[in-house]
């Protein structure tokens, strides 16, 4: 494990005021915010500076940290002493998602760590995980790895794997959680574990437009196809499906597919949109087919539109 | 140390949150959760005595986001759930532009 240096991480120098290091974090916060954000690994960034906001606001956790690190380098291995802790009882954080580093000086995803008769649920944990859509459609399961700091016998903090297998359920929406019990942070003096909650998100693909359940889909088809209308066989995310294009289609028009959106009570609908692709007129032949149009059907796009 | 462990974990549908489970998931009190939600901040799906409130899982998103911005920048209230607003009013109009560029 590398020492991490917050200071540097924040931008501040090590005797910045509470002041200092709290307007850092907000200019750097709003920077880095994930759903504002065009600077690249903007997500990964931001999770270091909450981390570092974590124990440079806190004044328990920075004496500590000032305590430990002095004489480190980032980057350097490091390893906390046994009893390093001894003096110290941290409250009241709630940072979850922190590093192997933070873990291994304030344990427990930074939250209590009290003695004696004192009971205290673990801390839920939240986690996200990308699925594609015919996952939702079909049901899957992922691998999920975390890093669980424990108390061993000397009293030390160290971190143990665990890997996870979880089911996706079929008929899973954008955005919503699974929970799993007791997979949270462990309780204080025999409470329960938190529970961890992975919240589902749907790998972008272009094809596809999600909404709740029902999904919509651009599939292309030829201008006959469009003008003539007739059966095409087109993909759909639970495998290719055959539907009659009517007659005197234009781009943009909509098919319904009911009950084809992602399973459920109700399941959703699938909207197949029609999107009319042009053959390039790059032979003779195509040129020809184009040419004898313009002569015979007379047709004006801008008249017809009234432009 | 590893354990394997094939877990089938609850899928939370509409309404399968109640009012401790949310303040917990967001390590806030109740009634942090309670005056959002009587402020219009937050939705919940029954009226009636906050203990019988039930919360959709995605308010937990938005619940989490409202707990950052207060946290974070010392918003008040109202403030962060204007931000929370124009949050999610910015990932439906990205949504709709990742589409119409296909």
């Amino acid at each position: 494990m590398d020492f991490k240096d917050y200071y540097q991480t924040l931008g501040v120098a090590r005797e910045a005021s509470a002041e200092d290091i709290k307007k850092a974090f907000r200019k750097l916060a709003r920077k880095y915010h994930p759903d504002v954000s065009k600077e690249p690994g903007a997500e990964a960034r931001m999770k270091e500076i909450n981390e570092a906001n974590a124990v440079l606001s806190d004044p328990e956790k920075r004496a500590l940290y000032d305590q430990m690190g002095s004489g480190h380098q980032p980057g350097q291995p490091f390893q906390p002493a046994q009893g390093w802790d001894s003096n110290f009882e941290f409250s009241g954080a709630d940072a979850a998602d922190n590093s192997d580093f933070f873990a291994s000086l304030f344990g427990r995803a930074g939250g209590a760590r009290r003695a004696g008769a004192y009971r205290m649920r673990g801390e839920d944990h939240h986690a996200k995980v990308d699925i594609d859509l015919q996952d939702a459609y079909q049901g899957a399961s992922r691998t999920i790895s975390l890093r669980r700091p424990r108390v061993n016998e000397h009293g030390q903090v160290v971190l143990d794997d665990h890997t996870l297998e979880v089911r996706i359920p079929k008929g899973v929406k954008e955005g919503q959680h699974i929970r799993l019990s007791g997979q949270g942070a462990p309780g204080e003096g025999g409470a329960p574990a938190g529970d961890l909650y992975l919240e589902i998100r749907f790998t972008p693909d272009a094809r596809y437009r999600i909404d709740g359940r029902d999904v919509h889909e651009a599939v292309p088809v030829t201008p006959w196809e469009a003008a003539l209308g007739g059966p095409i066989e087109a993909p759909t995310p639970s495998g290719p499906v055959t539907l009659t294009v009517p007659a005197g289609s234009q781009t943009g028009r909509k098919l319904r597919l009911k009950s084809r959106g992602i399973p459920g009570d109700p399941p959703g609908d699938l909207y197949v949109v029609l999107e009319v692709v042009l053959p390039p007129a790059d032979n003779d032949t195509a040129r020809r087919l184009y040419e004898t149009m313009a002569r015979d059907l007379h047709f004006d796009p801008r008249h017809t539109a009234g432009a | 140390m590893t354990h394997d462990d094939i877990l089938t974990g609850e899928l939370l549908d509409d309404a399968r949150l109640t009012l401790d489970e949310l303040a917990q998931a967001c390590a806030a009190e109740p009634g942090w959760i309670i005056e959002r939600v009587e402020a219009g901040y937050l939705c919940c799906m029954d009226a009636g005595h906050p203990q019988a409130w039930r919360f959709a899982s995605a308010e937990l998103v938005r619940a989490r986001q409202l707990r950052s911005m207060e946290r974070d920048f010392d918003a008040n209230p109202e403030l962060a759930a204007l931000v929370v607003d124009l949050i999610e009013e910015v990932r439906g109009l990205r949504q709709q532009l990742s589409r119409a560029r296909h």
